[in-house]
């Protein structure tokens, strides 16, 4: 009798410790999505959800930290992935890398905080570029390319519609830059406009350019182009000097139309 | 003590899996010894029959960057697929002739065209004219809006467009346009604009 009752107890025990688990994930789950949205938000206001397991919690469209504006640069390709073969000599990755480190200087030296998603020559898939883009919530998301083709820059935004349906708190990855667009579209404009004002060409264009889709904040691409047909110019500290100087006073009138306060510290 | 039966099945599959093996075994020979085929040379041929028919054909061109209509006559079939086919084929060959306005390797081609009701057409591009393709956001971008703004003109009711390359999803066409996902007809429309002169 009394090895019966041990019996039921124990199986009770393991039955109780079964179910405890996905009961204590269930209520750690609620109370995660129930948590208030980050204070300085605008937009929605609704927390949005990662798409990919890899990408942490993101901030909704519009996010504009109050106390630290931070422009992430991106620049495309690196490691294995080498871009395009510019000439024999100069890969797209190399140039992207070296005026994306002349860009964050020339943004620094504006009191705009900057980052790179690479600072080396490092593999990195567009996904793994978006979830840290997404993760650090800049105001401001930049993706450098170069091309061998002389023509002026090309500002890119994201070839998607803008957002029409609320899915509430998830958001689908591949359309994550639908409720930011209207707020690329309008940057792109006005960097085209300061580009321009510097006597550069400068073009807007909307494109199918990956990891622009998957960020939720304000995205634009950028495509560097030589001035003339010699593309070793890319690896001129004039040229880049030049470009970052004009790429940075660029975007310091896009933060402040952005309403943020380049020269706020972190 | 095992039963007699047993054994004798157990015996007889083992048997007949020795001998399956042998089978496979000289298959596999007999296969490894044919002559290889060459690589499967299908591919969208430039309509020979049909009446000949006016249709808008959206050019590339690398200097200065733009997507510009143009009018060709071209022999067209009637059925909505061989129409498709006929269009990218005499598309292509703008690009691969000489003096292109924008330069596609030589034996580039639409591999098949698929339309899938309601919509949904999938393109198959041969590696030929991914691999001869400059790499480049615009130079990329171009092709693509040609490709598609060419098929959605001509043949209505498209919405979407899927683009593989021989026959496998790839991520971009040359390192920059995103293929991994569904081209929507009316986005590629606004790009069409935007790059029309």
């Amino acid at each position: 009798m009394r090895s019966n009752n041990k019996k039921l107890s124990g199986w009770a025990s393991c039955w109780l410790a079964v179910n405890a688990i996905p009961l204590l994930l269930t209520i750690g789950l609620m109370r995660a999505q129930t948590t208030p949205a980050t204070p300085g938000l605008q937009g929605s206001g609704s927390p949005q959800t990662p798409a990919t397991p890899s990408s942490p919690v993101q901030a909704p469209p519009g996010f504009i930290p109050a106390a630290k504006p931070m422009v992430m640069i991106d620049p495309a390709h690196g490691g294995s992935e080498s871009g395009a073969v510019l000439n024999p000599a100069i890969l797209e990755k190399d140039v992207t890398l070296a005026a994306a480190r002349r860009l964050r200087g020339d943004l620094n030296a504006h009191g705009i905080l900057a980052e790179l998603v690479r600072d080396g020559d490092i593999t990195l898939s567009t996904d793994d570029r978006a979830a840290k883009a997404n993760s650090e919530h800049p105001v401001l998301y930049i993706c450098l390319h170069a091309t061998s083709e002389a023509g002026g820059m090309k500002i890119y935004s994201a070839m998607l519609g803008e957002a029409q349906e609320n899915n509430g708190p998830f958001v689908d990855w591949n359309t994550a830059q639908s409720s930011s667009l209207a707020s690329s579209r309008s940057a792109q404009q006005q960097l085209a406009a300061a580009i321009q004002k510097s006597g550069i060409s400068a073009r807007s264009l909307r494109a199918p350019l990956r990891p622009l889709n998957n960020v939720t904040t304000t995205a634009l691409g950028i495509e560097l182009a030589p001035t003339t047909a010699d593309v070793s110019q890319f690896m001129s500290a004039d040229y880049q000097q030049n470009m970052a100087a004009v790429l940075a006073n660029g975007i310091a009138e896009v933060l402040s139309s952005l309403g943020t306060n380049p020269g706020a510290s972190r | 003590m095992i039963p007699r039966q047993f054994l004798i099945t157990i015996t007889l599959l083992f048997g007949l899996s020795i001998a399956m093996s042998v089978y496979v075994w000289q298959l596999q020979r007999r296969e490894a010894a044919m002559p290889q085929p060459a690589a499967k040379a299908e591919h969208v041929a430039p309509p020979t029959s049909g009446p000949m028919e006016r249709v808008t054909v959206y050019v590339a061109y690398d200097d200065p960057g733009e997507l510009r209509p143009q009018s060709i006559s071209i022999p067209l079939e009637s059925g909505r697929q061989q129409r498709a086919e006929g269009l990218l084929a005499a598309l292509i060959s703008i690009y691969t002739a000489k003096n292109s306005p924008h330069p596609l390797a030589a034996g580039a081609e639409v591999r098949e065209v698929f339309l899938v009701d309601p919509g949904v057409a999938v393109l198959d591009l041969n590696s030929a004219l991914v691999d001869g393709q400059v790499s480049g956001v615009l130079a990329e971008e171009l092709t693509m809006a040609s490709i598609i703004q060419t098929l959605s003109t001509n043949v209505p009711g498209l919405t979407q467009v899927k683009i593989l390359v021989d026959g496998k999803q790839r991520e971009t066409l040359a390192g920059h346009a995103d293929l991994s996902g569904f081209y929507e007809v009316a986005q590629v429309g606004e790009v069409a604009k935007e790059l029309s002169p």
